[in-house]
């Protein structure tokens, strides 16, 4: 160290000097320096000496603050757990909920520059994504100027089977061959495929996820070149992606294949997403503006009545993946950003009784010369000590908290499974620390006496004790809004469960699969394969009905027709517009009665519709009454891909969840030999998936072994995943749900933090005043009016908070109104609930100390000090 | 207000009133002066010396002497001319009062 060196130098230098002055004086040379040196001491005690000058300075000082920090802490047990615990609340939820939200809002992507690139694509009520068909984006990719450059991949991530000696399901997507350089991605090992590889029937090429390399190959580093087979056909391996590499669409991808797309042939029939990155300088609205001419030019390869529906959409890739989780996870954010302030006024609360008990100290302290900076120092040392200790316990509940969220959320919140107290947020949690401790560290520490006195004067504190109640009061706005919030979202959430969904989802079970291509390519064997389970199905004990079909509701993901493209007997060819996408299922006979679907008229199917040359449909009950206004639809003849009869109108099932109106929906039946349904194979699973529900009473688990029994004597191979029907349907309200009951958790938090610091204001404010009291009842005033002398002080303040927080929880409601399900933001029912709740809980808190204070003894209270 | 412990302290900072100087030279001028009455210890000098410059009274600077060696020397500062004359005044009345009291008593 340098200045050790400095110390050694300045000896030496000195002891050389009275060496020279000794030999002036005629001492020889070699006793000159010796007796020098003997003169000037133990030279290594004084140079221990003088580094202890420097060092001692503020390391030394910090120890001593932490050390009479810690004994004070130690002393004060019962304050030193409310504060920790407070903080430990208030830095927790905020960690937790951050590690969450971090991953939405604000870390980058694992692309380079993520903030560049972006979605591009055209916007049809058929898709919540944008996304492009081959020609459109064959001209897009020509001629567009405001992109660095522009990739594609093939919508959807197939199924696709590793079949060597252990078979793999995994994932396959198509990508286009500068998909990877677009995204700024490079390959771990190999590299990725070329444009000459990706053409129509070029080398079968893949590269592999970095996952699968791992955990299937043994991180092989010879891997590329290598050879595997993929359902069957031997695909060679180019290159491995980076461990945190993911699809834009944030689709599971395990092998990305060429997209091969062929400008001459495929103009159509294959749904593109495409992903570009903007050019330096240029911004979003200007690529917008770009691109719109170009996708005036596309609209030409529309269908002329669709183009009405159809317009551009660019947005950020972020704003794709994270798609409606935005508003939620501000809101969330929010909603614990409020119990840390709580928190935070709460604690300096305490600390501000605490300060007022310890004038005395910090008076005596002051008067012995501690500077006042010095003073300020050690209190927020205080502060920040209690800072870090309730950021440790609040780390521990941030993991609890974290467990909890993963545990009870619903899907499609985005990267949540990757959610995790990392670095990064282990460093929010500290900075989060140590800002709260500052922040409720600030009012006591500049409260330190300056000119005041050690004369314990009774008047003193009044200043601080307004101080006091407006952070009470500010705890008390906090909560309201808190409460209102969570009121709001759970009176949203009462509605959206009492919407009738239009089926009887108790009792039962579903069971779901895919076919593997290799075994079910041929369509005989798919209808064998069915005809033996339904067959099986029937047989099992206690199973009242049973069916299959392509998709169950509640779903989406059901198979669509245009309505334009249908053809109704007597009626002339729809010509406006598209008609809108109409919803369809290909069911077994017994669908209307597994599911408790009620027919509105005519009848369910029965077996005879399956007869060689019958061909009946059901509809839905909105389809009907918008096909035939007249109510007159049994009978009538429809063709969709073939010609059918109307033989019932089945009531309306909410496909999309509680909160959409039912769509319009029909039925056509599975038969027995291939019919024109069943020849329409679309990809990219055609019909080898499907479902199966029963209707049973049996204990689901019991059942659910029956039902795999029987598939495994299908096909052993076959993976099959059994679930509920009632859980297929509560997973509609599922984000909604999370949403109410993590918002209601933070404001069951905030007003708990509220209360105990209510509490602990007026158990100050009545020990302060125990002598008034005392006085006021030994000159006859009654318990009752002491009750009411500190009462009208608590409900001041209260008051004041609630009339504050009402004016911020408008706000708040209005912020969370996309989220609302029938319910205004200003929900006069939530408001008539929530004041009354959070007066009664601020008055139970405050009543305590007010209970005591009319029970004290005049005679105690008057020998008090 | 830096406290001033013992006399040792006015010493120095009057010593290096004259003029800049080092350790060795400090020692010496103290010792000199006081006719070989004062006798200043390294192991009090040095430790005194850096308290000085940490509390921002003394400066330190490596300067070559006389006889062409590298020594330490240590300069005023204005706060430490100020704390001096401080000291200096409180030193006299306080030399007044004691000698009054023992010729008192």
């Amino acid at each position: 160290m340098k200045r050790d060196e400095d110390f050694r130098e300045e000896i030496e230098s000195h002891v050389e000097m009275r060496a020279e002055l000794n030999r002036a004086a005629g001492i020889p040379e070699d006793q000159a320096r010796e007796s020098a040196r003997r003169q000037f001491g133990n030279a290594t005690a004084i140079r221990e000496e003088m580094r202890r000058v420097h060092v001692n300075t503020f390391v030394e000082s910090l120890i001593q603050d932490l050390h009479y920090a810690a004994r004070g802490f130690l002393r004060q047990p019962l304050f030193t757990l409310t504060a920790i615990f407070a903080a430990a609340l208030g830095i927790g939820s905020t960690t937790a909920v951050f590690s969450v939200v971090d991953r939405i809002l604000f870390r980058s992507l694992p692309f380079a520059q993520d903030d560049r690139l972006v979605s591009v694509g055209m916007m049809a009520p058929l898709d919540s994504n944008e996304f492009l068909l081959p020609d459109a984006y064959f001209d897009w990719r020509k001629h567009q100027t405001p992109f660095q450059s522009i990739t594609s991949l093939v919508a959807g991530v197939a199924d696709c089977d590793l079949t060597q000696t252990n078979p793999l399901r995994l994932g396959c997507a198509q990508v286009e061959s500068n998909f990877l350089a677009t995204l700024g991605v490079s390959p771990v090992a190999g590299r990725s495929f070329s444009a000459q590889e990706d053409v129509p029937n070029g080398p079968r090429v893949a590269l592999l996820a970095y996952g699968v390399w791992q955990s299937r190959f043994g991180g092989d580093p010879n891997m590329p070149g290598k050879l595997v087979l993929i359902d069957g056909q031997p695909v060679t391996i180019l290159g491995v992606l980076p461990s945190n590499f993911e699809m834009p669409t944030l689709a599971h991808a395990d092998l990305l294949f060429p997209e091969a797309l062929d400008e001459t042939r495929d103009r159509a029939g294959r749904v593109l997403r495409v992903f570009a990155r903007l050019k330096p300088g240029v911004t979003m609205e200007q690529a917008r503006a770009r691109m719109q001419p170009l996708f005036e030019q596309a609209l030409q390869y529309v269908p002329r009545q669709f183009r009405k529906e159809v317009h551009l959409r660019m947005r950020s890739l972020r704003d794709r993946q994270v798609q409606d989780a935005r508003t939620a996870s501000w809101v969330l954010l929010g909603a614990v950003g409020a119990v840390l302030l709580i928190a935070c006024a709460n604690i300096a609360n305490l600390l501000l009784a605490r300060a007022f008990n310890r004038r005395k100290e910090m008076a005596v302290r002051a008067a012995l010369g501690a500077a006042r900076g010095r003073l300020i120092r050690q209190t927020l040392t205080e502060t920040l000590l209690l800072g870090v200790l309730g950021g440790l316990a609040g780390c521990a509940l941030a993991w609890v908290l974290l467990r909890m969220f993963v545990g009870l959320a619903p899907e499609g919140i985005p990267r949540l499974e990757q959610a995790a107290l990392d670095a990064r947020v282990m460093l929010f949690a500290l900075a989060g620390s140590i800002a709260s401790g500052l922040l409720f560290g600030i009012a006591p520490a500049f409260q330190n006496p300056k000119g005041e006195s050690l004369h314990t004067s009774r008047t003193a504190g009044a200043r601080r004790g307004q101080l006091r109640e407006w952070l009470c009061a500010a705890q008390i706005a906090i909560s309201l809004v808190l409460l209102s919030s969570a009121g709001t979202l759970l009176r949203s959430l009462w509605k959206i469960e009492s919407v009738p969904l239009g089926l009887e989802a108790e009792h039962v079970i579903t069971a779901e699969f895919v076919l593997s291509r290799q075994g079910y390519s041929e369509e005989g064997r798919q209808i064998r394969f069915f005809d033996s389970l339904e067959a099986r199905l029937s047989k099992i004990p206690g199973a009242t009905a049973s069916i299959i079909s392509d998709s169950l509701p509640p779903s989406g993901s059901t198979r669509g027709r245009l309505l334009a493209s249908m053809q109704v007997e007597g009626q002339p060819p729809f010509d406006k517009g598209t008609g809108g996408l109409i919803m369809w299922r290909y069911v077994t006979p017994g669908y209307f009665a597994t599911l408790g679907i009620p027919m509105v008229r005519g009848r369910a199917f029965t077996e005879g519709d399956r007869a060689p040359g019958a061909s009946s449909m059901i509809l839905s009950q909105t389809f009907a009454e918008r096909l035939f206004p007249n109510g007159d639809a049994i009978g009538k003849r429809i063709k969709t891909s073939e010609w059918a009869t109307v033989v019932g109108v089945a009531a309306d099932v909410k496909n999309l969840g509680p909160m959409l109106a039912s769509e319009p929906e029909y039925y056509i039946l599975r038969r027995h030999v291939p019919d024109a349904t069943s020849q329409m194979q679309e990809p990219p699973l055609g019909w080898r998936q499907a479902k199966v529900a029963i209707r049973t009473s049996v204990n689901p688990k019991v059942m659910a072994g029956w039902i795999q029994r029987e598939f495994a004597a299908l096909d052993p191979a076959l993976p099959v995943s059994i679930g509920s029907m009632q859980r297929r349907v509560g997973r509609l309200v599922d984000r909604p749900r999370f949403n109410a009951l993590l918002l209601t958790l933070f404001a069951g938090m905030g007003v708990l933090l509220a209360a105990v610091g209510l509490y602990g204001v007026m158990a100050f404010l009545v020990g302060q005043r125990t002598q008034e009291i005392g006085v006021r009842m030994a000159l006859g005033a009654t318990p009752g009016v002491i009750t009411k002398l500190v009462l009208s002080r608590a409900a001041g303040w209260t008051l004041a908070g609630m009339l504050v927080g009402l004016v911020g929880s408008l706000f708040a409601t209005r912020a969370i109104q996309s989220m609302l399900f029938d319910v205004s933001a200003r929900d006069p029912w939530t408001f008539m609930v929530v004041l009354p709740v959070l007066l009664l809980i601020a008055l139970s808190a405050a009543s305590i100390p007010m209970l005591r204070a009319a029970r004290v003894d005049p005679m105690t209270a008057l020998r008090h000090e | 207000m830096v406290e001033l412990q013992g006399t040792l302290v006015l010493l120095i900072l009057k010593t290096l009133a004259r003029g800049p100087n080092h350790g060795f030279g400090i020692a010496l001028h103290i010792q000199g002066a006081s006719d070989g009455l004062l006798r200043v210890e390294e192991g009090s000098l040095y430790p005194a010396l850096h308290r000085l410059e940490r509390d921002k009274l003394v400066k330190a600077e490596w300067r070559v002497t006389g006889n062409k060696r590298r020594a330490r020397y240590y300069k005023l500062t204005p706060a430490g001319r100020k704390v001096l004359a401080k000291a200096e005044d409180s030193w006299e009345s306080m030399t007044k009062g004691v000698g009054r009291v023992m010729r008192f008593a």
